[in-house]
């Protein structure tokens, strides 16, 4: 979806703020699914939820959409009034969901540009009927009442509409900043003739100072603060400078191209400066309450609110506003968590961020570990002091700045709710969804590439994982299907399992198919393990399903899942008991993760570990080092056999110590397995600063990404998993 | 209302003159190579890597440009021709398409040449470049009697080669 | 139906009044200041305006000073709220803040240009205007 905006902000904030609301609907459906019918606070809201959105709507003039709102809102208002009992509730859930998806595609079509033009009449009769029999026969009479519901009155205050203008997505927007040479004469005006003829073009055109027209006095500011323009237009930067570039006095016009977000920042900080009546003195409105909230998608609408002089009246803030326009906002019960306030933020600015505090970290261990400090005799203890409370500050520094990108993977979570919901009931199944750890945070950029992996991995699991309901009751499965979706940490990384309690792999059927495309190669199939066969089905066209079904079986999925989640540098982890049930786990390395690191070198090559990976480093004898016959070795530390990994011949790394006495043996643990590592000598330990390994270069196994040491020299992070998996 | 201010317009002075685009030329091996100038990011002098086990031989390893961890690559053995050990002349470009950024060590920095597009022919079918080399050259210009090959720094970075072979392979099957 | 238009960019004032020509009479004014004139004169001849479409940007007096403006002389003159005016903003600025804004002053609807006449004359429709 990248960066393509809306930038009228009304319409920006409308999707918004609609797609909130649906969202906020269905997960009151599913929680409610369980208990077979609404609370009456579950009716409130979605009262609450369906009227907003009418009124949103009808301002937009999004008809369709406001009447089908109207109907739904109306089914609420006697739901709400009249608390009829056992009212169908699934019929219900689903006519909201038919609502929600329809508005959710209506949405689409707007913010493409395109017209929304999708027309709801059925869903609505539906809705009527639906509506007349849960009143059931309570007489006219009483169905007059509701008609004149109070509800409604109040909304017939003044109608507002706004006519959003005719979509052009090729807009660009542009900050253009003019100077002119001081003995110009009349600045202001010559400003003023650029407004116009930038007019001509301009879809939005915001300029300051503002008053150049009416006040005289601007020339002088024109003249020593310059003139700013901010121009949303389908044409370039050329016939902008070409319009502009028309008045003799201007000494320089500087036309930069900008993003959607800073035109709108341009926006609101214009409004903010009441015209620079006096020469320089520039007033700033008080900001009132900024309404904003973080949000994964990208068109973040900054909504300021300020007050403005010269006796125009003060604007109210603007969120209040809309929502206290139909009816007086009911103060929901404190049901939902505390709201918080948040702030929406450009991800670029994030992003710079994340470098600045990562390249602190790499200058923090260049000054700490200066040469210059190993001068003999020094009395450091200062220093040291100063350092201590220099590190504290920026070790509190970095997780401060990580913490502002995890974002909890809630909200990815709850969207397969819906998945489940759908999927099982098209076939026909009584399935099941537990969610744990959603609370669990992860980086913004790992959520974005994990949603769909996880989408099919839930679909896998419904559509073939767990049995059908027959099929589960004659083979004596009693209890529900159940898919669990969890979320935890582990060491540097976050795990996402998907496990369900159904059918799972059949290690036979796969072996043979593997067969069959002749993946098997000599090995005998014995001589698989039970992870090696389940891999398999991570191969591209692999399928051993004989029926490709709507949701998953074409044997383009579980390839493509594997990729995405390599893209992270994670890997797939794939586990079942047949008859039982399957587990796939995503494990999933933290990014730009700030570790403590031990460093150790193999002939010139720096390798850095995670120090909570390393369980000790000891020098070995060659008493302690077992060679078997097929040639691998391991290292005896204290009773316990280490498989022993030469890092110089893993890597094909020329040099480095043969004899297993004269270099040193660490021995890292990954999952519950724990394996020895022969490199040099250790090198130190410092705090490192995580970076992916370049693009242009392919993954190499057991090698997670690189770093920059306190001498500046590169080093490369041990990837362990990769290390023992590839041995 | 608005003083209508009427300044006279100097019209542009639309000669055809033809865009002509420029081209950071160096050599390696014997021949000159050019890269277009708007994808190259810095030019310096021959540093040291750090080695990355495990990739291919013109994939020399990993510098450290000022904070940036960039990968360089050997265009010598790239292209098949027999490495040179490196020495004062021996420079990097680095070049940078859309994300990826990369480093290509040659053996020394020529200068900067304009072609207009309809002075850059295409490369000739039968020629003595090495085929490891013909795929990056999209065409070729002259300029002060010397024939410049031009590469696209695009297939420079975004370089399978394996994945190409292997390519080639399914496609004989 | 009687139009105002105050609009100071000519292409835009000839657009609107071309557009709105055929609901009927339509006067063009060039300026915010202009723009109150005319609708002054026109309720002493006692032939108000129905409809008043108010550019933002305009010289003298902007958008919002003429909406503010009109809406103090109907509120003076104690026109009831039926018979007053039904303002229209037409302008280039989209902005959630600077729809509120005019909204509060009083104005019916907002219309962000390049206009999408479908939707406006849906709108004049429901005003009743049409």
């Amino acid at each position: 979806m990248a960066d393509d905006m809306i930038t009228e902000g009304m319409l920006d904030m409308f999707i918004f703020e609609t797609e909130q609301g649906l969202e906020t609907l269905e997960n009151i459906c599913l929680e409610s699914r369980d208990a077979g019918e609404f609370d009456d606070d579950h009716v409130n809201e979605i009262f609450r939820i369906m009227h907003t959105i009418k009124g949103a709507s009808a301002v937009m003039m999004y008809q369709n959409i406001a009447t089908l709102a109207h109907k739904l809102e109306d089914v609420f208002y006697y739901i709400r009034e009249s608390k009829p009992e056992n009212i169908p509730h699934a019929e219900l859930l689903d006519y909201i969901f038919e609502v929600s998806d329809f508005v959710n595609a209506e949405l689409e079509k707007i913010k493409e540009g395109a017209e929304s033009d999708g027309v709801a009449d059925d869903l609505i009769e539906q809705l009527d009927k639906y509506l007349k029999k849960i009143q059931g026969g309570k007489g006219a009479a009483k169905k007059e009442e509701q008609a004149a519901a109070p509800a409604h009155a109040p909304e017939e205050e003044k109608p507002h509409f706004y006519i959003a203008p005719v979509a052009s997505d090729s807009s660009h927007f542009y900050s253009i900043f003019i100077t002119y040479s001081p003995d110009t004469d009349m600045a202001n005006i010559k400003a003023y003739i650029a407004i116009n003829a930038l007019k001509g073009i301009a879809e939005d055109i915001l300029f300051m100072p503002s008053d150049i027209i009416s006040n005289p006095d601007s020339a002088a500011v024109v003249l020593e603060f310059g003139f700013k323009i901010a121009i949303q237009t389908t044409e370039d930067a050329d016939r902008i400078m070409e319009l502009i570039n028309t008045s003799s006095g201007i000494e320089q016009v500087e036309i930069n191209e900008c993003t959607g977000q800073e035109f709108l920042e341009f926006c609101t900080e214009a409004e903010s400066k009441a015209p620079a009546s006096t020469a320089g003195e520039i007033v700033l409105g008080p900001i009132e309450q900024p309404t904003i909230r973080t949000d994964a998608k990208k068109p973040e609408a900054i909504t300021l609110t300020e007050e403005e002089e010269k006796g125009v009246e003060a604007v109210k803030e603007a969120q209040k506003e809309k929502a206290e326009k139909p009816a007086p906002k009911k103060k929901k019960p404190a049901k939902k968590a505390e709201t918080q306030s948040f702030i929406s933020v450009n991800i670029k600015k994030m992003d710079l961020l994340m470098d600045l505090i990562g390249e602190l970290v790499i200058a923090q261990a260049v000054v700490l570990q200066n040469p210059d400090l190993k001068v003999p005799g020094l009395d450091l203890s200062n220093f040291k002091k100063a350092a201590a409370q220099l590190t504290k500050i920026s070790s509190e520094l970095q997780e401060a700045i990580m913490a502002m990108r995890m974002m909890p993977l809630k909200n990815t979570f709850q969207k397969m709710n819906r998945i489940v919901y759908d999927t099982s009931k098209k076939l026909g199944k009584d399935i099941e969804l537990e969610v744990i750890g959603e609370d669990t945070e992860v980086d913004k950029n790992i959520i974005e590439h994990i949603s769909d992996p996880l989408m099919h991995l839930i679909r896998n699991s419904v559509d073939h994982g767990i049995e059908s309901n027959e099929k589960r009751a004659s083979i004596g499965k009693l209890e529900k299907g159940k898919i669990v979706l969890e979320a935890k940490n582990e060491g540097g990384q976050v795990w996402i399992s998907v496990s369900d309690n159904g059918k799972g792999l059949k290690r036979d059927e796969i072996l043979a198919k593997a067969q069959a495309n002749g993946l098997l190669g000599n090995r005998s199939e014995r001589d698989f393990t039970d992870k090696e066969v389940y891999n398999f089905i991570t191969l591209p066209g692999f399928s051993t399903k004989k029926q490709v079904t709507e949701y998953s079986g074409r044997g383009v999925g579980m390839d493509v899942v594997v990729k995405n989640i390599q893209e992270v540098g994670g890997v797939l982890d794939i586990d079942s008991e047949e008859g039982r049930g399957s587990t796939m786990t995503m494990k999933i390395p933290l990014t730009l993760a700030i570790i403590d690191g031990i460093i150790f070198s193999v002939a010139g090559t720096n390798f850095v570990s995670a120090t909570n990976t390393v369980t000790e480093f000891i020098r070995v004898d060659e008493e302690q080092l077992i060679i078997e016959p097929d040639g691998e070795e391991y290292v005896m530390i204290r009773d316990i056999c280490y498989p022993l990994i030469r890092l110089n011949e893993f890597y094909h790394i020329a040099g480095g110590k043969e004899k297993i006495s004269d270099g040193i043996v660490i021995i890292l643990s990954y999952e519950d397995r724990k394996v020895a590592v022969f490199a040099d000598g250790l090198a130190g330990e410092q705090e490192i600063v995580v970076k992916p390994i370049p693009s242009y270069i392919k993954k190499v196994p057991g090698i997670s990404g690189c770093t920059q040491l306190g001498d500046g020299s590169i080093s490369l992070i041990l990837d362990i998993g990769g290390l023992v998996d590839k041995k | 209302m608005a003083e209508e201010i009427s300044e006279q317009k100097v019209l542009d002075d639309k000669a055809v003159v033809e865009e002509k685009k420029q081209y950071m030329t160096f050599r390696s091996c014997d021949e000159v190579y050019g890269v277009s100038l708007e994808n190259v990011s810095e030019i310096i002098g021959f540093q040291q890597y750090t080695e990355v086990p495990e990739t291919e031989d013109y994939i020399k390893g990993l510098i450290n440009l000022r904070g940036k961890i960039i990968p360089v690559i050997d265009v010598r053995i790239r292209f098949g021709k027999e490495p040179l050990s490196y020495n004062d002349r021996t420079s990097v470009i680095v070049i940078q398409v859309k994300g990826t950024v990369l480093g290509l060590i040659v053996d020394g920095i020529e200068g900067v040449v304009e072609f207009g597009d309809s002075e850059v022919a295409p490369p000739p079918s039968v020629s003595s470049l090495a085929k490891q080399a013909q795929k990056f050259v999209f065409g070729i210009g002259k300029s002060d009697g010397e024939v410049k090959l031009l590469l696209d720094p695009d297939k420079l970075v975004n370089d399978n080669d394996a994945e190409d072979e292997e390519k080639d392979e399914d496609e004989e099957e | 139906m009687r139009t105002l238009i105050a609009e100071d960019d000519f292409a835009s004032r000839k657009f609107m009044l071309k557009f709105l020509s055929k609901y009927g009479e339509c006067d063009p004014t060039v300026d915010g200041m202009e723009a109150v004139d005319a609708y002054l004169m026109a309720l002493e001849a006692e032939m108000p305006y129905d409809l008043v479409c108010l550019d933002i940007m305009m010289p003298k007096l902007d958008g919002y000073q003429a909406l503010k403006a009109i809406r103090d002389i109907e509120q003076e003159r104690n026109i009831p709220e039926d018979k007053q005016a039904k303002i229209i903003m037409t302008t280039a600025l989209n902005e959630g803040a600077n729809v509120n804004k005019a909204f509060n002053l009083g104005c019916v609807a907002y219309a962000g240009k390049p206009i999408d006449q479908a939707k406006f004359e849906n709108v004049l429709r429901k005003l009743e205007l049409i």
